[in-house]
């Protein structure tokens, strides 16, 4: 039951050459299952992966925050977010691409998903970035770094599935969230100062506007802060949950669109389309890792790690140290949720026991769940910019990605070094 | 030697893993003097109502869910799921099990695999916001968080308003407003850690409703054993792993209760309360013992039966 | 402000949708996809406010939202498939040789279509396991095999798509 390293070299050869990940994904994942159930169970496994995750309530977010991300699009704030923001910020380098960073954050806080942040920041900042000379590099980098927020900023699908899993309390889990995805934003907007020096791009910065021009700039941000209110004040009035909110959200949208007098049937259509097609790419990565995840499941990695770690190290920061470097090697070729499903179980018993706290360690676990995001050749949010995107080459992500990472890991350091950060609040 | 893989969909520390997958594990490995033994899968293999099709089409050879998950395949769960069987869940889950073994299995619904065991979870009670508990239209109009089948009939006939939505997402509800209350037993409010959300608990004698449980096993896999090794098997399953899990199910409902202490507070049902709600679940009764029926089981007989049963262990 | 929808129907266009009209079966798929996403986004609003200003939130209503989360996702299986749109890895097969790439594309494609087809055939004998036992969802009792056998079909032609397109390119690069 050893070949799970020969599975593993398999994917990534059949992901170099050019096989669409979600197949390369379903097609080594399925015949890695069939090497230890055999044939017959396997292909009703197979059939049972694709066709009941496709009904999971909680995941009709995704649909409906990309069509609520498309209707905004459409309605034209997203052009005035950026006029707003590029009047405040214009004088700094690379104003924009932080102002992109910053608005992840904010996204991130009505928005529980990182692939749905991702997405819909793609819409808004990615063409706005481009007209004013950004390049590529840069601009989908601060994105899909941004994107990754959406899982650690309160509300948060993972941090959700990690408190079932370790019966923490959710509630404490999205206190934690908060501060660490505030030092995030700072980091990723220092990883912007660094691309930008790293490259030796002069992008031109234009002079300071008089202050009175930028408050009225604020102006244009009327229509997003008015849906943001909405979707934000529904769900903390209680009128809706995290999960309807994406359907509200898409509604408040579609609403906007009308109110500012661009609804046209030829427009909407175009809208649905995108949202649809980019609806299946990601739902068939999804299963694809899925359908993966159940090999590594059944082919005994897990129990492989666990008794090496034991042997390995008995102290916390040892084992911390080895489950950074674990986490970090398999969010190379793991789905974000795969990789919690099939990791927290092993890993918080042992954190548990040498007295690491859990809901610290439940934010550990999300930041290295965010790297994963964004690290190749299986770099969830850099697949989802592409999608939207598919003019833009993962390679030029994930190259302008570097310095995001390093920030990333910088993070999780001084979070380690300060465990009170992720305490504070909760 | 034999390996068998379970299935689990649950957290590994979910008692029902913990207290009773785990150790039916060990006892069909000690049973068999260790010609037979059974591993946990480290991480789920999809979704909770896979699970039974799981155990039929031999994906992992014992998978263990909850009926309900499969709406329309299971129709003899009703007789267990009924309001006001009994307040212990060891003893509903013995008296299911043979009234299982004695009736409800007839009806075939179990054909394409090996039943290790039936059970209830413990009765399932109101938790609301706030409220005064003796009122007798308690529910009317209340917002509740409710699954699927009995469960969400049992609220709209009160008159609530049913909120759905997966237990998980139940703190979400409760916390963020959408809903008011809902119906659980004690440890599933626990679990979830619902109990700050929570200020008012009724307790209703017997139970508004329960869940039925099963651990199945591929039968390929079973007939592929030998006849001893299916003997020590049968010894420590059926109505043996029934009762564990039943009393694990009351364990951690009385650890649940202990938890509200100053948090929840408790009242009983009273007696207005019973008769009236009584009466208006009746029909609901009624139905779902036709729908038993349906199956060529005489649903009255297996309803007496499991009652007599729940009766004879008190 | 006519730029910013402007860039955004280019990227329409790049997406190999042309912004100002799709073509007949785009605009089929799209019609069909658009109705079953604005009928999720209409449900979740409906039992909202049907829940909050009436009492009555809409019965089943997350249910619906899962058999029409399930369609949308495979119906736009064919529209990802015709526009040749799978998420691919470029990192290495950026550098290859630009004379290999009509090969190697039929051999993915086809590879690719062959996987779909072996989900699809898999898909169809699940639902119809599921038809055996009267699968239905929990409070509105709708028949799911139905929805199996819709989305068997589409990730068959998806399947049938994917291998086809390549194939027919190299297929003409061949001749030349
Ligand atoms: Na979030
Ligand atoms: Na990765």
């Amino acid at each position: 039951m050893e070949h799970w390293p020969v599975g593993m070299a398999i994917l990534t050869i059949l992901l170099f050459i050019g096989v669409p990940i979600s197949f390369a994904l379903a097609g080594v994942g399925l015949v890695g299952v069939v090497s230890i159930i055999g044939w017959a169970p396997s292909l009703a496994l197979l059939g049972s992966v694709f066709f009941d995750n496709g009904r999971d309530y909680t995941l009709s977010v995704l649909p409906l925050f990309l069509m609520m991300g498309n209707f905004v699009v459409q309605s034209g704030i997203a052009e005035e977010l950026y006029q707003s923001a590029y009047a405040w910020l214009r004088h700094r380098k690379g104003g924009l691409a932080t102002a992109t960073v910053v608005a992840c954050g904010a996204f991130s806080s009505v928005c529980g998903s990182s692939l749905a942040t991702a997405a819909t920041m793609t819409k808004i900042a990615l063409p706005s970035m481009r007209r004013y000379g950004y390049p590529d590099q840069i601009s989908t980098a601060s994105i899909a770094a941004g994107g990754t927020l959406g899982i650690l900023i309160p509300p948060s699908v993972i941090l959700v599935f990690y408190g079932i899993l370790t019966q923490q309390d959710i509630g404490r889990l999205f206190l934690a969230g908060l501060i660490p995805g505030l030092i995030g934003i700072v980091g990723y907007a220092i990883a912007v100062r660094i691309s930008l020096k790293l490259q030796g791009i002069d992008l031109p910065t234009e002079p300071k506007l008089p202050l009175l021009d930028r408050i009225r700039a604020l102006k244009g941000t009327a229509g997003a802060l008015a849906l943001f209110t909405f979707v934000m004040g529904g769900i903390y009035l209680g009128v809706f949950t995290p999960t309807e909110s994406a359907g509200m959200g898409a509604g408040g949208a579609f609403l906007l669109m009308i109110l500012k007098r661009r609804f046209s049937a030829q427009r909407t259509l175009m809208v649905l389309f995108d949202t649809m097609k980019t609806t299946a790419m990601m739902f068939f990565i999804l299963f694809g890792a899925l359908t993966f995840t159940n090999y590594v499941n059944m082919s005994g990695m897990t129990g492989d790690i666990q008794s090496l770690i034991t042997s390995l190290t008995s102290s916390p920061l040892g084992f911390i140290v080895i489950v950074l470097c674990i986490y970090l090697l398999l969010g190379c070729v793991l789905e974000s949720l795969s990789m919690i499903m099939l990791t927290v179980p092993v890993f918080y018993p042992i954190a548990a026991s040498l007295g690491i706290d859990l809901i610290w360690f439940g934010i550990f676990v999300v930041m290295v769940t965010e790297i994963s995001l964004i690290t190749p050749p299986v770099g969830m949010n850099a697949f989802v910019l592409r999608s939207v995107v598919p003019d833009v080459r993962l390679g030029t992500i994930f190259r302008g990605l570097v310095p995001f990472i390093a920030m990333d890991v910088v993070r999780v350091g001084l979070l380690t070094a300060a465990p009170i950060l992720v305490l504070l609040l909760t | 030697e034999t390996k068998l893989t379970v299935a689990n969909w649950l957290p590994p520390s979910h008692p029902l893993v913990s207290e009773v997958i785990v150790p039916m594990t060990e006892q069909i490995a000690e049973a068999t003097s260790g010609e037979v033994t059974a591993t946990v899968l480290p991480a789920p293999l999809g979704p909770p109502p896979a699970h039974f099709d799981f155990a039929v089409n031999g994906v992992a050879d014992i998978t263990f869910g909850v009926q309900g998950y499969n709406a329309g395949r299971f129709k003899t769960t009703n007789i267990a799921e009924i309001p006001f069987l009994g307040d212990s869940a060891e003893a509903i889950s013995v008296a299911y099990w043979r009234t299982f073994d004695a009736m409800l299995k007839d009806a075939g619904e179990y054909d394409d695999v090996k039943v290790l065991a039936v059970f209830t979870h413990g009765p399932g009670e109101i938790f609301l916001k706030d409220g005064d508990p003796s009122d007798v239209d308690l529910l009317k109009g209340t917002k509740l968080r409710v699954g699927g089948g009995i469960v969400h009939e049992v609220a709209s006939t009160l008159g609530a308003v049913p909120v759905e939505g997966p237990s998980s997402k139940a703190y979400e509800l409760l916390s963020q407003g959408v809903a008011d209350g809902i119906l659980f037993p004690y440890e599933s409010v626990s679990f979830f850690k619902l109990i700050p959300e929570l200020e008012v608990g009724v307790s209703v004698p017997g139970g508004l409703y329960n869940t039925s449980f099963y651990i199945v096993m591929n039968k390929a896999k079973w007939e592929s054993l030998t006849p001893d090794q299916q003997e020590a098997i049968d010894g420590v399953t059926g109505e043996a792993l029934a009762r564990m899990a039943g009393q694990m199910w009351d364990r951690a409902d009385a650890a649940g209760r202990d938890a509200m202490d100053g948090a929840t507070v408790i009242t009983p049902a009273t007696e207005a309360q019973i008769t009236a709600w009584s009466a208006a679940l009746k029909p609901v009764v009624d139905a779902k013992l036709a729908e038993v029926s349906e199956t060529g089981i005489d649903g009255a007989a297996a309803l007496s039966m499991l009652k007599a049963e729940i009766a004879a262990q008190q | 402000m006519s730029d910013a929808i402007k860039s955004v129907e280019l990227e329409g266009q790049t997406s190999a949708s042309p912004p100002a009209r799709l073509s007949v079966t785009g605009c089929v798929l799209g019609c069909l996809g658009g109705v079953l996403l604005i009928a999720m986004m209409a449900l979740t609003v409906c039992d909202v406010i049907g829940r909050y200003l009436f009492n009555s939130p809409i019965k089943g209503a997350s249910e619906l939202t899962e058999i029409l989360l399930c369609a949308v996702i495979f119906l736009g299986l064919c529209a990802v498939s015709l526009a040749e749109d799978h998420v691919v890895v470029d990192l290495l097969t950026d550098k290859m040789p630009a004379s290999i790439h009509p090969a190697r594309e039929a051999l993915t494609g086809v590879l690719s279509g062959l996987i779909l087809m072996v989900i699809a055939w898999r898909i169809w004998v699940y639902a119809a396991q599921i038809a055996g036992y009267n699968g239905a969802t929990t409070n509105l009792s709708i028949p799911i095999a139905p929805l199996g056998y819709f989305c068997a079909i589409c990730a068959f032609a998806g399947g049938l798509i994917t291998a086809f397109l390549p194939l027919k390119r190299a297929f003409l690069h061949a001749k030349h």
